[in-house]
């Protein structure tokens, strides 16, 4: 792929006045469906499908991708102010994002998260358009066993959000991985947990815990005091409003972390956005000098997360546009988009087809400096919500858990089942068990399983096919050393303090 | 540092746990533990059932011991209470609105939590709460064309 | 309240002017079930036809879908059925429904609850090998595979799927015995295949195509009556010498249980003339579709038949079928 003229021919498409008004509109958009918990860019693109017949290909892409980066962007305003994760990989944002805007930082949070989303976008659509086809290649040798030992991974990082009782934090990861399981065992469609109920045969959506554990709980938690005064500390003054400068500062190795995590894992098709976005908090943590402050509101804590689950809409484009292999709902519409418009997505559609890759390509560059401008500016407005007594606010956010839930499935089954996970979400607060393990747990389990079956199966049984791969190796390697991390640590604070 | 007192909320959250870790291998026994061509589907719930059971059982033995150091203070029963009746006209909420269709119910509620649990005079609580409601009619079914849940009778 | 008294006398006064004999004609939008979420193949086929019915003038009201993704069809079906009465409401159907009601206990209501509108195509698919794979046709495999039982592998979907009872039939005509690994998505067992983590696996055509044009897979058989014209050169399962029924993924449209005779009839001469348009047509060739059009008994009797041989199947194969 020769990448100048591939640009110039982009940007012969993609900065075109109609163009770039599609491309604005889809990110707009985006951002709003982001915000908004539960509704999706499936749900949306799907929605506007019939419409984009009358469009032309590229212009509809431009604007259908758009929604899928912009709803990045917006996840973060609700984790950041609400404790309300709007889509799934915005759960662990909720962790430092909520924790910074409890301490009056809510508008530095909202300015590192979308500032991290620029710089990670941006770095996804270069790594898309310099990698693609020999990444997704490469990607191919990722398979059960790499799969397996990449949730092992997951897991273990379960020890770096544990807080104060690794025992509760490793029960809370427990009662995840047993959530993972409620539903239709994928090899022997054997029920497990359904308890008869046919809503429970596809699992509890991840959706309905996050949101019932997160947002309920904390509301929850915060009607216990009868004060009608607002939830948080409204920010003033632009100081308040904007990251300073040490807060910038200590997030340049996040940016960089968010980033490559984001993009790497983006390019596995078994692998989503919301692994990604613990990866990365992980590994923040891990390298960090300060790690005991993760959770208490530090920078780092929100951009990288945020960056990952932006550079992974990047990734993600790589198998989809070079192999026609989704790897996550939405880019399994995106493909059913491009059939339905006549392309034929596959190993020679980018050759084929090189204006509408650039083209897009073009418009993904554009879109994440759209987006930045509108985000930062927007970052008082949305501050101000904040000022809503709580009487207000509370309702509210309860309404919106409700239609957010409902809107993925419709299914007042599922509404139910939110309000059970709030009042879990509440105890767990109350009994002092972590919920970002039980998240980690829920998004794990399932895959972890799979992985391990599947790898099992290839291997006839012989457990060594986990370790003998190379790449499945390393990546276990990394795991063990992530689980001494803590260990290591606290041997090392010993022996300062023996010296000192 | 230093002992506390046995924490009651670990040790009834430990044993509940605990429970719950002995259904889910009594459960998994059920399943195919190693099929023919592998794993069955109750290998891993029996593994994390049993991992389960073990460290609630330890939890509640440390708790019954002299519990962690370090926990956050434990609420008065007021204040509990407060969140369990938020909880309760939740799940009426949710509830009703099977019947009367997600605006009226959610109304109801935001009129309960206002009057009542924050005590406002009636009247601006009733705005609230009919404001609320317009505000998520508006919103969602006419300008984002996403349905609200509906009751039987049609709201 | 009121509201509801209203719709409720218009509709007691309604009835009786269509029962006199009218034929049934919408006036409200049609509501179109599907099982999958957004993206997912029946939506696909949906959101065309509904453009198609659009484009060709074949309905005065226009076309909605409705997503009722869950449980393998169950929550479709469910809904279908509550919709009981309802002539503008009418669904997608795919073989699974059968095969998932014929394994949950948790299904209450099945299949043959529902009215069967018509059968529009059948979906053929191939088997394919990595390019670079040492068999080059289905005999070569096969062989490979009885003189190592259990190392070859082929990745696929899940119990009760057309890629898994198409390996139960081949294995048990042939002797043969490899191993069947499920992947919950489609993109994931390309993955496994072409990064030679699996050694074959049954693909529909159009997700072949392009990797076969790419030099990525190799096709060995079609699994179809005859030849499609995308794989002239490909032999099919009979002629490559394995007599084996077909098992084809069938599409059809059907509607809520009890469907008047001739809301029934108004269904079906709309599908017939959608199935004679040009649109439609391109439709199936663009996609590599059978025309499997049958009428409403005709349908009738091919679930019938398809319920019986899925049972046998899944019975023999050791699954527990509950109906």
């Amino acid at each position: 792929m020769d990448v100048l003229p591939g640009l110039l021919q982009g940007a012969a498409v993609a900065l075109t006045p109609i163009n770039l008004l599609w491309c604005f509109l889809g990110v707009v958009l985006g951002t709003a469906v982001g915000v908004m918990p539960g509704l999706g860019p499936p749900a949306t693109i799907a929605m506007l499908l019939p419409l984009t017949f009358q469009m032309n290909p590229t212009s509809a892409i431009i604007m259908l991708a758009g929604i899928y980066y912009g709803a990045k962007y917006g996840g973060s305003t609700t984790s950041i102010l609400l404790n309300v994760p709007g889509e799934s990989a915005s759960v662990v944002t909720c962790l430092d994002g909520f924790a910074m805007a409890k301490r009056g930082r809510a508008g530095a949070a909202l300015g590192i998260a979308a500032i991290a989303s620029f710089i990670a976008g941006t770095f996804g659509v270069l790594g898309l358009m310099l990698t693609a086809p020999p990444l997704a290649r490469a990607a191919l040798a990722f398979s059960s066993p790499e799969y397996f030992a990449l949730m092992v991974l997951g897991l273990a990082m379960v020890v770096l959000l544990a807080g104060t009782s690794l025992v509760k934090a490793l029960l809370a990861m427990l009662v995840g991985l047993w959530i993972a399981s409620v539903g239709t065992d994928l090899f022997t469609a054997t029920s497990r947990f359904t308890f008869g109920h046919s809503e429970l045969l596809d699992g509890i959506d991840f959706v309905v815990v996050a949101i019932g554990v997160f947002a309920l709980g904390e509301v929850l938690a915060n009607m216990e005091s009868g004060h009608a005064a607002a939830m948080l500390p409204v920010p003033t003054g632009l100081r308040n409003l904007l990251p300073s400068r040490a807060e910038l500062k200590a997030c340049r190795f996040a940016f960089v972390n968010g980033s490559v995590v984001g993009f790497l894992i983006g390019v596995l098709p078994g692998a989503g956005s919301t692994i990604a976005s613990f990866l990365s908090y992980g590994v923040e943590k891990a390298v960090s000098r300060h790690p005991e402050r993760f959770g208490t509101g530090v920078p780092e804590g929100v951009a990288a997360p945020e960056g990952a689950n932006n550079s992974e809409t990047g990734g993600a484009l790589v198998p989809m546009l070079t192999l026609a292999i989704p790897g996550s709902a939405t880019t399994a519409i995106l493909l059913a988009a491009l059939i339905l418009w006549g392309f034929k997505p596959g190993p020679l559609m980018i050759q084929e087809h090189p204006t509408m890759f650039w083209g897009l390509v073009v418009s993904m560059y554009v879109g994440n400096v759209m987006l930045l401008v509108l985000n930062l500016p927007l970052i008082p407005l949305f501050a101000q919500i904040l000022r809503l007594p709580a009487y207000i606010l509370y309702p509210v956010i309860f309404g919106v858990s409700i239609v957010g839930v409902y809107s993925v499935s419709g299914s007042q089954f599922d509404v139910a089942m939110l309000v059970g996970f709030g009042l879990l979400g509440y105890l767990m607060r109350k009994l002092d068990y972590p919920a970002a393990p039980l998240i980690l747990g829920l998004v794990l389990g399932d895959s972890m399983e799979r992985a391990l079956r599947q790898s099992l199966m290839m291997s006839q049984g012989d457990l060594g096919i986990l370790i003998s791969r190379p790449i499945a190796a390393v990546i276990l390697a990394l795991a063990v050393i992530v689980l001494g991390i803590p260990s290591l640590r606290r041997a090392n604070a010993w022996r300062m303090k023996a010296i000192g | 540092m230093g002992r506390g007192r046995p924490k009651r909320g670990d040790v009834v959250s430990g044993a509940v746990v605990a429970g719950l870790g002995l259904y889910i291998i009594m459960e998994a026994r059920r399943w195919e533990y190693l099929g023919a061509d592998g794993p069955g589907p109750g290998f891993f719930p029996l593994w994390y059932g049993i991992a389960m059971l073990a460290l609630a059982l330890l939890l509640v033995a440390t708790s019954v011991g002299g519990g962690s150091p370090a926990s956050p203070a434990e609420g008065r029963r007021r204040e509990i209470g407060r969140a369990l009746v938020a909880w309760v006209a939740l799940a009426v909420c949710a509830g009703l609105a099977t019947l009367l269709g997600f605006l009226l119910a959610f109304g109801l509620f935001t009129l309960f939590v206002v009057a009542v649990m924050y005590r406002r005079p009636l009247l601006p609580a009733v705005a609230v709460a009919v404001g609320c409601a317009v505000a998520f009619y508006l919103l969602f079914p006419v300008a984002l064309n996403v349905a609200l849940p509906k009751g039987v009778l049609g709201f | 309240m009121l509201r509801a008294l209203v719709v409720l006398l218009a509709v007691g006064l309604g009835l009786p002017a269509s029962a006199a004999g009218q034929g049934f004609k919408p006036s409200k939008p049609i509501e179109f079930v599907v099982h999958t979420g957004p993206g997912g193949g029946n939506d696909v086929l949906a959101r065309f036809i509904a453009t198609a019915m659009g484009k060709e003038k074949l309905l005065p009201v226009r076309m909605q879908i409705t997503n009722k993704p869950g449980g393998g069809g169950l929550t479709a079906l469910a809904y279908l059925v509550e919709k009981q009465g309802q002539p503008h409401t009418i669904g997608t159907f795919t073989g699974v429904w059968i095969t998932t009601t014929l394994m949950r206990a948790e299904a209450k209501v099945t299949v043959k609850d529902l009215t069967p509108v018509v059968r529009l195509a059948l979906e053929p698919a191939v088997i394919v090998v990595k390019h670079d794979a040492p068999y080059k046709t289905l005999k070569e495999f096969i062989d490979a595979a009885k003189g190592n039982p259990g190392q070859l592998k082929q990745s696929g979907g899940s119990i009760g799927s057309r890629d898994w009872v198409i390996r139960q039939l081949l294995t048990r005509h042939t002797g043969a015995q490899w191993a069947f690994i499920s992947f919950p998505g489609g993109g994931e067992r390309i993955a496994a295949l072409l990064g030679g983590h699996v050694q074959m696996m049954v693909i529909e055509p159009q997700e072949a195509g392009e990797h076969i044009r790419g030099g990525g897979m190799r096709v060995l058989a079609q699994i179809a009556d005859r030849r499609l014209p995308g794989f002239p050169g490909v032999p099919t399962l009979k002629e490559a010498g394995f007599d084996i029924p077909i098992v084809p993924v069938v599409r059809g449209i059907v509607a809520p249980p009890g469907a008047p005779r001739e809301v029934v009839a108004y269904w079906e001469d709309v599908f017939v003339r959608l199935a004679q348009t040009a649109t439609w047509k391109k439709y199936l060739e663009d996609n590599q579709f059978e025309d499997g059009f049958q009428r409403s008994a005709e349908f009738g009797a091919f679930v019938d038949r398809f319920s019986e041989m899925m049972r046998g199947l899944l019975r023999e194969a050791g699954v527990n079928v509950v109906r």
